[in-house]
């Protein structure tokens, strides 16, 4: 493609064409490596999956004749090559067809359609809940010669470093059932989602308020700041318009990280405060080794990353927008 | 024929004095009438019941699909803790003098929640169900239980099913008043697998109305309930128009739920909240028959072998104060590792058959030729250390206190020189086989829930060619012990049963094929509000017919 150099305009379009289409397959060959990757590793593990099909559906052991396994390898397609299975499986994925689940019998397109709302409520609640949190204090506490600002940084760098599941189960005990400001079970209401949130939100507020501050510090002390300030404008409103613009960036690209990070959390937060979600149908899906459920689950999850991806770096190019194409 | 159970009316005139009787009954009813008006607990209110794990189908042949099956479909006979069997949709029944046929006389009027009538057909239709070919139909209870005696199940009148087996077998009754046996709808079969498993359609006080996955199922009342078994505190619909069964795994979500009253009953109480629970709660407990959680030693191989090394391993741990401090007293301690204190057949002497005693655990090892030491201070015999593999489901069949417990164990083992090597197993791999062949494991935790000693044929069944009974993992084939349990099974004398159960026990401790650790208790803690939960006699299935709520 030849674009005339004297045409910025048009060659911009060209380029972001191009990026777009880069970045269009980039996220196919991601969600192709997670599927195939489940996949294979879900199909290859050791151990017969006629039986454990059977001995689960039985709930208990029992010693299947060989033509009750042959039965179920038959129906199943086990007994196939695995690259045969294999193909068989993409080419069903490129008709958007996830498969039946082995253990529930139903399709997992559906499955995971029933569980995905309640996950995907809680991961981003929690992500704007942290990115709340840690603006708040970024903005009140960075660079204050204030023990206040201290005990908050340190509290920040606390919160980083507490797993969640425990976080979670102190706010249950503590805020549901001592002291009942919100419910017990998380899945009925809006006060029922406050806890969960926050279980997920602390830390990773934590973690995210230490990048902003580091950064926040440092564009303090820019020269562009001194001459703000030298232009009379107020603390808050140099804090406000000028640093926050700058120091919120590497935040942003921690976002999408945060969110994968977010989904896994999910797993064991909605079983402390039982809800439904993604995570327990994992869960129930591995220990099965229901291979179309679990590949669904993480084809899923994937898919959430990658978009999640796209849009902060779209985000990234809206705050900053002397970021332009290299 | 003779007859276990005599029909409900009695046909012919009555005598005199009875009716009599029945005159003053219906003068005293008359007086006492207001009274029993306000006892009848008041209609309405929909139970919030919490519990723990969710099946991945409704109707499931392990016991967490019994507890759910026990709500929307009914059985042929119903079973008292005591043993006691009691008519439910048999009203009555009769067994052929060979003991091979049993005829059952159905109540009248009964339908499956989908209209279509449970009748003689639809209770033979059943039977064919559960021992299907297709293991995704098939019910695994019945096919281990009767897979092999059956031989035909014939609607021999509208509301008459004669079924046969190939041999007596005593326990058959029981057997079938267990939850997973209740009849449900033929006419459902024909729906696809996923629609049976999502709304299964019984003849139960309770319709599956939704299954939420992975928070909850919803059910509501069947209004034209006309079926409860004959030992029910009331019959006709259930008091409460319905009822959410919610899947609370997290003990604390689930006792921190009935503090808060989100939950109006909870199963399983945790053992940290177990006295709590009994002060401020109503705790209905049910122990379960069959075979106790206990130690199966593999005694098809090194060291297990060795009589003496089984019993110095029993010795070796005080198993008792072990399963009492690790649950708090939720767990009640099974020192008879081949029968559950609750079952009717139990021989209570075994449980102190090998009382905590590391001196005779030492001079067993001692003589068994296990008198090396590694530096560590584990025995050895010939240079080969006293190591036993400990194989379990993580997760599943071992619960935290358990493990806990098996911990104690392991340490108190640890000083008479025993090196207990764990290995917990994920389900996964549990249900595809790892570390359960025969050569994989030395010692295997496992429990089998049932009422009582018809759980022997399955758990003592002798390997079946070059194929392993995967429920025997001791490993234990001695004939003599098989020649017991079948005798038994078909023996129709109460008393010569019994004994001949007993001494099958006898067998299994003496030899430490099994070393108790833990009964299975099933427990209910509800708030005060709540009146009238009960547990099942089969193996404690939840009751929520008759449960009311009080203002």
């Amino acid at each position: 493609m030849s674009t005339p150099i004297d045409a910025p305009g048009r060659g911009g379009r060209g380029l972001a064409r191009a990026r777009l289409l880069w970045q269009g397959l980039g996220a196919v060959a991601a969600l192709w490596a997670a599927a195939s990757f489940t996949f294979l590793v879900q199909t290859l593990m050791p151990g017969d999956r006629a039986m454990l099909l059977i001995n689960m559906a039985a709930g208990n052991l029992t010693n299947p004749s060989p033509e009750e396994i042959a039965a179920v390898n038959a129906r199943y397609g086990f007994d196939d090559p695995v690259l045969v299975q294999y193909l068989r499986y993409l080419g069903n994925l490129l008709r958007g067809d996830l498969g039946v689940s082995f253990q529930q019998h139903q399709p997992v397109l559906a499955m995971i359609g029933e569980q995905i709302g309640p996950t995907l409520t809680l991961a981003f609640s929690a992500l704007v809940t942290a990115w709340v949190i840690a603006v708040a204090l970024t903005l009140a506490c960075t660079a204050r010669e204030h023990p206040l600002s201290r005990a908050a940084s340190a509290l920040q760098v606390a919160l980083a470093t507490i797993p969640p599941y425990w976080i979670g189960t102190i706010l249950l005990v503590a805020f549901a059932v001592e002291l009942r400001w919100f419910p017990v079970e998380g899945q009925h209401s809006l006060a029922g989602l406050v806890l969960p949130t926050l279980s997920l939100a602390l830390p990773l507020a934590g973690y995210l308020g230490q990048v902003l501050q580091d950064e926040f510090a440092r564009v303090l002390e820019q020269p562009f700041v001194t001459s703000a300030r030298m232009r009379g404008m107020g603390d808050l409103g140099v804090r406000l318009r000028h640093v926050l613009r700058h120091a919120v960036l590497p935040g942003v690209t921690l976002s999408g990280w945060a969110l994968g990070k977010l989904l896994s959390g999910a797993v064991l937060i909605e079983a402390v405060f039982a809800r439904q979600g993604l995570g327990g149908l994992l869960v129930a899906a591995t220990s099965a080794r229901d291979v179309p459920l679990v590949t669904g689950i993480v084809l899923t999850s994937a898919a959430v990353y990658v978009v999640t991806n796209l849009l902060v770096d779209h985000a990234y190019r809206l705050i900053d927008p002397r970021i332009r194409l290299s | 024929m003779s007859r276990l159970h005599a029909p409900l009316s009695v046909p012919g005139s009555t005598p005199l004095p009875r009716r009599l009787a029945a005159l003053l009954c219906a003068a005293l009813g008359a007086t006492l009438g207001p009274l029993a008006a306000a006892q009848e607990p008041a209609p309405g209110g929909t139970i919030q019941y919490g519990h723990f794990q969710e099946p991945s189908c409704l109707v499931a042949s392990w016991v967490q699909g019994w507890y759910l099956q026990r709500q929307f479909s009914d059985n042929l006979v119903s079973r008292g803790a005591d043993g006691k069997l009691w008519p439910w949709l048999a009203t009555s029944w009769s067994v052929s003098k060979d003991r091979k046929s049993y005829t059952f006389q159905l109540k009248p009027n009964v339908r499956f929640t989908d209209g279509t009538p449970l009748d003689a057909p639809a209770v033979a239709a059943n039977f064919k169900r559960w021992l299907d070919v297709d293991p995704a139909k098939r019910n695994n209870a019945a096919f281990q239980y009767f897979g092999d005696k059956f031989e035909s199940a014939t609607a021999t009148g509208p509301l008459t099913v004669r079924v046969t087996l190939k041999t007596p077998y005593q326990p058959f009754l029981t057997v079938l008043s267990h939850a997973t046996h209740g009849i449900l709808s033929p006419a459902s079969f024909e729906r696809s697998t996923a629609e049976n498993c999502e709304r299964p359609v019984g003849s139960g006080p309770f319709v599956v109305e939704k299954w939420n996955r992975g928070l909850n199922v919803v059910f509501k009342r069947n209004p034209n309930y006309n079926s409860a078994p004959a030992n029910a505190r009331h019959q006709g619909p259930a008091y409460v128009e319905g009822l959410v069964w919610k899947f609370l795994k997290e003990p604390t979500v689930r006792y921190g739920s009935l503090l808060a009253g989100e939950s109006d009953v909870i199963y399983d109480i945790p053992a940290v909240h177990w006295k709590e629970a009994n002060e401020k709660f109503t705790v209905v407990r049910h122990i379960t028959g069959g075979s106790p959680l206990r130690l199966q030693l593999n005694t098809a191989h090194p060291p297990f072998d060795d009589l003496r090394v089984r019993r110095a391993l029993a010795h070796a741990a005080d198993r008792q104060r072990a399963v009492e401090v690790a649950s708090q007293g939720a767990v009640p301690f099974e020192g008879n590792g081949a029968l559950s204190q609750s079952a009717p057949e139990y021989l209570r002497e075994l449980a102190s058959r090998y009382p905590f005693d590391p001196a005779q655990a030492n001079r067993l090892l001692d003589e068994a030729g296990w008198t090396g030491r590694t530096p560590e201070g584990i025995r050895t015999r010939n240079g080969v250390p006293l190591t036993a593999r400990v194989a379990y489901g993580a997760g599943g069949i071992v619960t935290p206190d358990i493990a806990q417990a098996l911990q104690i164990v392991q340490e108190q083992a640890r000083a008479v020189g025993f090196n207990l090597v764990f290995k917990p197993t994920a389900l996964a791999d549990w249900w595809a086989g790892k570390n359960r062949g025969p050569n994989d494991y030395d010692i295997l935790p496992a429990y089998w829930t049932a009422s009582g000693a018809e759980v022997l044929q399955i758990s003592w069944r002798p390997d079946a060619g070059d194929k392993p009974n995967p429920n025997n993992a001791s490993r234990f084939q001695d004939p003599k012990l098989w020649a017991l349990i079948r005798e038994a099974d078909q023996t129709a004398d109460d008393a010569r049963r019994v004994q001949l159960y007993q001494q099958a026990q006898r067998l299994m401790v003496d030899s430490a094929a099994v070393v108790g650790l833990a009964t299975l208790p099933v427990a209910l803690a509800s708030s005060p509000r709540l009146k009238g939960v009960w547990l099942a006699g089969g193996v404690g299935e939840p009751v929520f017919h008759d449960a009311h709520f009080v203002k």
